[in-house]
């Protein structure tokens, strides 16, 4: 963790190329999405509709910019408690079915939610040419939060606040129980924790997470799509997750970055990266079910049954 | 509005629902017996419908035969997919459902280099409409809607009559007691794979002429395919068919008083409230 | 009395699986409930900790109606339970499995966990404590650190009741807490039991070891195809020709 925010503070001095900068500002922004999205699957849910929840912040805080004039760092918030505030029916409702039936249903309200933005209020959400035009943050407290390396660093902020409180959350007994839950959630239940609210609270504190990354997604762009809030980035925000492995509250970490740099690095072969990354999906879950981040103890385990003996902690820490 | 508007625009949304229908029984059947949620199961139709492009279109095979090497060919890639990949995530749901993303990707990708990213259009081979009692169909669905209740009546004869549709009926229920009935778990897994995707790969072929045959061609179906099985019920066969005639009729109707984007938001709308009142489908079991 | 059954009924379809089940637990006592397989034992179990609903009738934890309200609940006015097949989270610690809804060992709030506060680190040191010396009450003093899934039945069945007894209810139902255990282990269990009455615990357990039934219980009710066939003390049970003839052909009533 330390050795991350090192590299978050040093990065900006070394480069002030800002293809560089705009590439560690999505990974910042992908991290927060997908902290909060493994806050979810902690307890078991895969909830396809997460990166809607970012949609509604987003279209939220980009409205109220451009139509009635609010600052940013308003709307900030506003967008978040949007999002969170309509998690609560949305995920009381969700929340009444489990298993397969939870992410068909989460995707079927995904989907409102795309065709709501695609199609309805045409002057309000661009339809499908887009809501454009949305402004940059702008100014806060003496400083200008308009170039890229500002926003950078502004981004750097909200994912360190955000990843700070979720890895005390999942070293808590907040964590323990949602690990719980995920192992046996009737056994939870009958041990005196409501295990409807507990999910409701995930759900809600996720969305409202996914709402900051959403308006910042919003006026970082100044451009939004539904097509942004459709499957395929929601299938993204799954691999990211998943790859680094769900065990650890550092899998999406690590699947993060790397899948962010592997986007990037394969960027001009759009055909190929969605083809590696869907093959790659298939051999982490075949090979590697406990994501990237339990591949340094599983080889370990491996060698030091090759030797046949006790070993030495092998090799020099891959982990982070 | 006349009676006969309020018909047609029901036979309108009857029109294509059994072909769905045909999605919804192979994402049915399949977990049923996996207990796998297979999102690349729209990749298996878009399949049959690229077979259908090259053997129909180019070659010009009869329609029909086409049609049956559309089924053969996609079931054997279904077979192939359950021995490479799905085999081993047997009722492990959650990683199987993202392993079935990748699957979509990759499967969809491949597509895209294999056969370029254009839609290729496929010919009618049936042209003309009928008229009866002031109602109108063009022939061609009227052939496609047929074709496809002869296939959902040869799956349901296959499940009911033959050995092996027994067998896979018996893993649906109780996969312990079969296996210990002496039923060989591995070959009907592959095979109840193979014939979910197969059933694709039909529904493919069917719509091939009906709409331009692209990549991406699998996601409209499959999503009209999870509506209609969450709402008929996961695993049950008779749930998928009339899921598939609650949608259709819904959406034919739909078409009445608003427009095609409201529509599409319908099935969703249904699902929610489904799954409110009956969490487990209307014929919900399995 | 503690807990009350009224006319408790469970139907699954066309099946009568409870049929109007009256019983009463009495507060600091260790009940028992027999009956052959099938019997409906475990249904009742389900009933009383809200797993399942009721049919009809209804269920009472002193004297506050409390079928109808969420296993959760039900938990926190003071009744636990264990399942049949020993249920743990297998990937955790036997420590952290004790940690889990343990109200005994209150959890700090959402703000000082977030803060990691002097509160938040106080409240779990003396979770960890008192969660350690629960353990060390039952025999898992050692096994602390170990994860759970791979501990020997005998432990699995010690952790199960120490995770019920962690949430600091008055009433623990067990389901078959000495199936699988050697005759010095069900000793060992039975003598815990004992204890558990002497600390003021009441205890309603499933059991079919029916030497071991009539030699802990205080009370035992009886029951075959869902209805209640007899009750009263172990030795009243033995010499009931009910309880003889359900019995029949399947295991006698221990001498």
């Amino acid at each position: 963790m330390v050795l991350i925010a090192l590299a978050v503070i040093v990065l900006p001095l070394l480069t002030r190329d800002s293809y560089y900068l705009d590439v560690a500002t999505t990974i910042l922004m992908n991290l927060t999405l997908t902290m909060s999205f493994r806050l979810q699957v902690s307890t078991g849910q895969i909830n396809m509709a997460h990166i809607s929840f970012m949609g509604i912040g987003a279209y939220t805080s980009a409205l109220l910019v451009t139509r009635l004039g609010f600052s940013f760092w308003a709307t900030l918030w506003i967008g978040a408690v949007t999002a969170a505030l309509l998690a609560v029916p949305i995920g009381s409702v969700a929340l009444r079915v489990s298993g397969p039936y939870y992410f068909l249903i989460t995707f079927a309200f995904s989907e409102v939610v795309r065709l709501f933005f695609n199609n309805f209020f045409e002057n309000l959400f661009g339809g499908p040419s887009g809501l454009v035009g949305i402004p940059k943050p702008g100014r806060l407290l003496g400083m200008t939060f308009n170039g890229k390396l500002a926003l950078y660093w502004l981004m750097a902020v909200i994912c360190a606040v955000v990843v700070v409180a979720l890895v005390r959350l999942d070293y808590s007994r907040f964590g323990l129980t949602a690990g719980a839950i995920r192992q046996a959630d009737l056994v939870v239940e009958t041990l005196g924790v409501n295990v409807f609210r507990f999910k409701l609270t995930t759900f809600v504190v996720g969305s409202f997470v996914a709402g900051v990354a959403g308006v910042f997604f919003a006026h970082y762009r100044q451009v939004l799509h539904s097509s942004d809030f459709g499957l395929e980035p929601m299938v993204l925000l799954v691999v990211f997750t998943v790859i680094g492995g769900t065990g650890s509250v550092w899998g999406p970490v690590v699947g993060t970055i790397l899948m962010t740099v592997a986007s990037e690095l394969l960027r001009e072969l759009h055909h190929y990266e969605i083809l590696v990354f869907g093959a790659v999906l298939i051999l982490t879950m075949l090979f590697a079910p406990e994501g990237l981040v339990a591949l340094p103890g599983g080889a370990r385990r491996l060698l030091r049954k090759l030797r046949g003996r006790a070993a030495e902690p092998a090799g020099a820490g891959v982990a982070p | 509005m006349s009676i006969e508007l309020l018909v047609q625009a029901l036979l309108n949304g009857f029109g294509l629902a059994m072909v769905y229908v045909l999605v919804a029984l192979g994402l049915t059947l399949i977990f049923s017996i996996l207990e796998i949620i297979n999102f690349a199961h729209g990749e298996f139709y878009m399949l049959g419908g690229y077979v259908t492009y090259y053997v129909y279109a180019l070659f010009g095979l009869n329609y029909f035969a086409t049609l049956a090497l559309a089924i053969l060919t996609v079931g054997l890639a279904g077979v192939i997919a359950e021995r490479l990949i799905f085999h081993d995530l047997r009722g492990k749901a959650l990683n199987a459902f993202i392993v079935s993303l990748g699957l979509l990707w990759v499967m969809q990708a491949g597509a895209q280099l294999a056969f370029g990213v254009l839609d290729k259009p496929v010919p009618s081979a049936f042209s003309g409409i009928v008229r009866f009692f002031g109602l109108i169909i063009s022939v061609e669905r009227l052939v496609v809607s047929i074709s496809a209740i002869v296939l959902i009546v040869a799956l349901y004869l296959f499940l009911q009559l033959s050995r092996p549709g027994r067998a896979m009926r018996a893993v649906a229920q109780d996969p312990d007691a079969a296996a210990l009935q002496g039923v060989n778990i591995d070959a009907v897994s592959a095979l109840g794979f193979g014939v979910g995707c197969a059933l694709a790969g039909g529904a493919g072929g069917l719509l091939a002429p009906v709409f331009a045959v692209s990549p991406a061609m699998g996601a409209l179906p499959v999503v009209k395919a999870f509506i209609i099985i969450i709402v008929g019920g996961m695993g049950s066969l008779p749930g998928a068919v009339l899921g598939g005639l609650l949608l259709g009729g819904l959406e034919g109707l739909g078409t009445l008083f608003m427009g095609s984007a409201a529509v599409n938001m319908l099935g969703f709308v249904m699902v929610i409230v489904v799954l409110l009142l009956r969490p487990r489908g209307l014929v919900g079991g399995a | 009395m503690l807990l009350e059954l009224r006319a408790v009924s469970r139907r699954f379809g066309g099946l009568l699986a409870v049929s109007d089940l009256s019983m009463t637990v009495v507060s600091g006592s260790i009940h028992g409930l027999i009956g052959p397989n099938g019997a409906g034992k475990s249904t009742v179990f389900n009933l009383i900790t809200g797993v399942l609903p009721v049919t009809s009738g209804e269920v009472r934890f002193k004297n506050e109606r409390i079928s109808g309200l969420r296993s959760s609940e039900i938990c926190r006015r003071g009744i636990a339970r264990t399942f049949q097949a020993t249920a743990l989270f297998r990937e955790y610690t036997v420590l952290q499995n004790v940690l889990v809804g343990a109200h005994l060992l209150a959890a700090p709030g959402l703000a000082p966990t977030l803060f990691w506060s002097g509160t938040y680190r106080d409240r779990e040191r003396q979770a960890r404590e008192r969660g350690r010396a629960l353990l060390e009450s039952l025999g898992l003093g050692a096994v602390g650190s170990q994860v759970a899934g791979q501990l020997p039945h005998r432990d699995q069945k010690a952790l199960a009741l120490a995770m019920a007894l962690a949430t600091g209810a008055e009433l623990v139902i067990l389901d078959e807490p000495l199936a699988g255990l050697t005759d010095q282990e069900k000793g060992e269990t039975i003598a815990v039991l004992r204890r558990l009455r002497e600390q003021g615990l009441t205890v309603l357990l499933v059991e079919h070891d029916m030497k071991a039934v009539m030699g802990v219980c205080d009370t035992v009710t009886v029951l075959d195809h869902g209805v209640r066939i007899a009750e009263g003390t172990p030795r009243e049970i033995q010499a009931n020709p009910a309880v003889i003839e359900a019995y029949l052909g399947a295991e006698e009533p221990g001498a």
